[in-house]
């Protein structure tokens, strides 16, 4: 009763097109609005051409970076391995934000994060110093100073009230997560918002004196990235989060404003440690669903899913 | 043009040492070619080890040469004699300076020491790098210097800062460079120090009376091309006397003692009437045209005998300790490829460049670790820091292979001990957190959890491990790691494969995927069984008492 025949209730119909209006009322082009309404992209294909794909699906890079920002891109480069072991982000999938960035007009775009291994080392056997070799304007460094973090407040934390964080995230304009897929040992899966325990300078603190979970969640709180870009083109599904173990090929980018959707997703596209999980099972996905940073049910989202 | 040779040498030598000597260092480039050219390092390293070392052979070169030409090394090549050199004007050139009283039974220390370094080889013991001059300045280099150095540019870099910031250049406002720090700095600083300070007494103290290098090139002097020669223009003034650095200028001014002349040409430099000069002579009619006869070097048989029986004493004071017979049993882990603890030591020569080298700082040097026979050799601190699995730095750079070179794979097998847990110090044994440092750092998958007493605890698989020391490194708990790397199972070997050796005991370094299936087998898993939990759209379970049941994170 009540359904047309696109099956379509009367309350939906009215919701979309207020909705639109509203859009409209913006002054926003009809071609953005669908592309930015989208919860998640998620493309398949090569790490850059999906890449490429995802961010303009999601409205492109201008909807996030404004001529003469400061980007600060946060891959993960933790460990001193090259890109098929999947225990970092593969280059190629950094180096195509970068120049998305760029291209968008940023003024500085720098690639940072505090690696877990010798910091030289690993920008150079994760492939990335090579492959911003070509790519002028762009800083990839490994910062491994306590000079270089500050402490700030962290109002909604749970575990910890302070946190010191690198300068350059909080100086600058946009932070976009490039974290890679893979699992962990003491949180189960390390996507995005365990990704962004590398831009914290004491994350031993998390693992020994915090409920990990908990902090993750904490961190998030405060930490908020404008955009994820996942690499889940391959994803480390045991014996993470340095390896070596099992790497599998989702050949997928899933890229999304929204972190905690992020994450949920990618850890339905692999089976992790030989079984199949939601995102509601992880529990530091969940936590941080249950704190109101994020959806978590995929039903809830809309999704783009393409090839590129 | 002394001067311009001995500031390019010295150059070259830095050169080496500081950009090159790093994990980066290209297979062709020998790093370490000052070490591996000096024929008393190679000889007594030969000689205590009773073994051809590959890598001294180099020093044939410096050998052929000084055969040909005569004692030029320590006059324009060696670093620490232009080290001498350019300090000398701080102690204040000028400055008449006392000399030795009685300076002929000085002259001949150098001699003895030398007899003393190779008879105490012989014996099994190498002590040449007490005072060879080549590892004594690598060591100032690596623990003095090269800190120094790091701690100079950061200051700088801090200060500029606020400048590059403004500017926007961000590659130099985050350039840090991490600060290497040693054990045994202040000492090997002092003994520098000690070195340069000599030459208040007289110029070029160290090189006259003490340097058994120098001692072992004048003994292989004297065939050389070039020789002092004066002519009968000489009116005796006696300024090339007093000028010559290394004093050897008879009081008779035409006369020269050869084996201390280093070719340095100040004499003919001073000489108002230009009546010194270095002619290339063929030996034959040399000993005829000479200025002065060829003072041969006097070491009476009881010197011989002394400092002979010198060095076997010393070998046989110093080697009989208690740590000798007992070598691998103590906490004293080595370096990735270093020869069995016997050969090792006897090969080692302690210039340090393996310390400087490595990447992550963990080698450091041995005080009194090994006994007085174990000084300045390289140790693991596995605490302070790791083992870069990605680098094979020491032994590369090694100049007599006591750590021998190893390609990556290779020194992945060089196990340099095993990881043991101490249960009552771990957070999770003994005080049921969950911490999992260990399991995560480990980069050989090493470290498990299974499920014991209901909790998922860490266990090390011994034969996954190779010592690399990750897990103590990083390990949380204060004070003494909760998991320590002791040499137990330590792969050392003189030649052939580690990969065999590892192979052969059943050794993996390589975890395989099915690592972890094993981790969720023990801990009652199916594994294989691919279907989505039952249970899955279950909100907030409340966290489980007995974590166990999947990997942990996992609701």
């Amino acid at each position: 009763m009540g359904k047309d025949r696109n099956g379509m209730t009367r309350r939906d119909f009215l919701k979309t097109a207020s909705a639109g209006m509203a859009m409209g009322i913006a002054g926003r082009p009809d071609w953005l609005l669908a592309k930015e309404d989208y919860d998640l992209a998620v493309i398949s294909g090569d790490p850059a051409a999906a890449t490429k794909k995802a961010v303009e699906a999601l409205g492109g890079m201008p909807r996030f970076v404004k001529k003469g920002q400061r980007v600060v891109l946060k891959p993960n480069m933790s460990f001193a391995n090259p890109a098929d072991r999947a225990s970092t982000t593969h280059p190629a999938v950094v180096v195509t934000v970068a120049q998305a960035c760029l291209e968008a007009g940023a003024q500085r775009v720098m690639v940072l994060d505090y690696p877990l291994r010798k910091g030289e080392l690993c920008l150079e056997r994760s492939g990335m110093l090579d492959a911003f070799q070509a790519l002028k304007g762009v800083h990839v460094l490994a910062l491994e100073e306590r000079k270089f973090y500050r402490e700030i407040k962290v109002p909604q934390g749970k575990t910890f009230d302070r946190v010191e964080i690198m300068r350059e995230v909080l100086e600058s304009d946009v932070l976009i997560s490039i974290p890679q897929a893979k699992s962990h040992s003491a949180t189960g899966v390390s996507l995005g918002l365990k990704g962004l325990m590398g831009v914290i300078w004491d994350r031993y603190s998390f693992h020994s004196k915090y409920d990990i979970d908990q902090a993750i969640v904490d961190l998030a709180s405060v930490i908020k990235p404008q955009l994820t870009i996942l690499d889940a083109t391959r994803a480390l599904v045991s014996g993470g989060p340095g390896g070596p173990g099992e790497v599998v090929k989702p050949n997928l980018i899933i890229a999304g404003t929204d972190p905690v959707a992020v994450d949920s997703y990618a850890v339905s596209v692999a089976p992790w440690y030989g079984q199949n999980f939601k995102g509601r099972q992880v529990k530091h996905i969940l936590t941080a669903h249950q704190r109101g940073l994020g959806k978590i049910d995929l039903e809830q989202m809309k999704i783009l899913k393409e090839k590129a | 043009m002394r001067t311009w040779i001995q500031a390019l040498s010295l150059a070259l030598f830095s050169l080496l040492f500081f950009f090159f000597a790093n994990y980066k260092l290209p297979e062709w480039l020998p790093a370490d070619i000052y070490l591996r050219l000096d024929p008393l390092l190679g000889l007594s390293a030969i000689l205590s080890a009773r073994e051809w070392i590959g890598r001294a052979l180099w020093s044939l070169l410096l050998i052929g040469a000084t055969l040909a030409v005569g004692r030029f090394f320590c006059g324009y090549v060696c670093p620490m004699g232009v080290a001498i050199d350019f300090l000398d004007p701080i102690l204040g050139r000028r400055k008449a300076r006392p000399g030795l009283k009685k300076e002929a039974p000085w002259r001949k220390a150098k001699f003895f020491l030398l007899i003393l370094f190779l008879s105490s080889s012989l014996a099994g013991l190498t002590l040449a790098y007490l005072m060879d001059p080549l590892p004594l300045l690598t060591r100032f280099y690596t623990f003095v210097l090269y800190p120094l150095l790091i701690t100079l540019i950061n200051l700088f870099l801090d200060l500029l800062r606020p400048l590059t910031q403004a500017l926007g250049w961000m590659g130099l406002s985050y350039q840090h460079y991490t600060q290497p720090v040693f054990y045994m700095t202040l000492i090997t600083f002092l003994i520098f120090s000690g070195i340069i300070a000599l030459n208040r007494i007289a110029p070029r103290f160290w090189c006259r009376y003490l340097c058994p290098l120098g001692a072992f090139l004048s003994l292989i002097s004297p065939l050389g091309l070039y020789k002092r020669r004066v002519s009968k223009e000489c009116n005796e003034c006696l300024k090339c006397v007093r000028t010559c650095p290394m004093g050897a200028i008879e009081e008779d001014p035409k006369k020269t003692r050869l084996p201390e002349c280093i070719q340095c040409r100040q004499c003919s430099k001073v000489c108002p009437k230009e009546a010194v000069s270095f002619p290339a002579l063929p030996s034959t009619i040399r000993s005829r045209q000479l200025g002065g006869e060829y003072s041969r070097v006097d070491l009476s048989r009881r010197g011989f005998l002394y400092s002979f029986t010198g060095g076997l004493t010393a070998a046989f004071l110093i080697d009989r300790t208690p740590f000798t017979p007992v070598q691998g049993k103590h906490q004293l882990v080595r370096p990735p490829g270093a020869l069995p603890e016997d050969e090792f030591l006897r090969t080692c020569i302690r210039c340090g460049e393996c310390m400087k080298s490595c990447v992550t700082n963990t080698l450091q040097p041995c005080f009194w670790e090994s006994g007085l026979s174990g000084l300045w050799t390289p140790q693991m601190d596995l605490r302070f820091a790791a083992c870069e699995q990605n680098c094979n730095i020491c032994g590369k750079v090694c100049p007599t292979q006591a750590i021998r070179s190893l390609p990556l794979d290779e020194k992945t097998h060089a196990k340099v001990g095993t990881a043991i847990l101490l249960k009552e110090r771990c957070l999770v044994w003994a005080q049921d957190k969950l911490c999992l440092i260990c399991d995560e750092i480990c980069p050989y998958n090493a470290i498990v959890f299974r499920t014991i007493d209901g909790y998922r605890r860490p266990v090390v698989i011994a034969s996954k491990c190779n010592g690399c020391g990750f897990c103590e490194a990083r390990c949380p708990v204060g004070g003494t790691s909760a998991i320590v790397v002791v040499p137990d199972g330590e792969i050392r070997l003189k030649e052939g494969s580690y990969i065999k050796e590892a192979k052969k005991l059943q050794l993996e370094f390589k975890a395989d995927p099915g690592d972890d299936k094993f981790v969720l087998e023990s801990s009652g898993f199916k594994v294989g069984e691919k279907e989505p939990p039952a249970k899955a759209e279950k909100p907030a379970a409340p966290p489980e008492k007995i974590p166990g049941k999947k990997p942990a994170g996992f609701l």
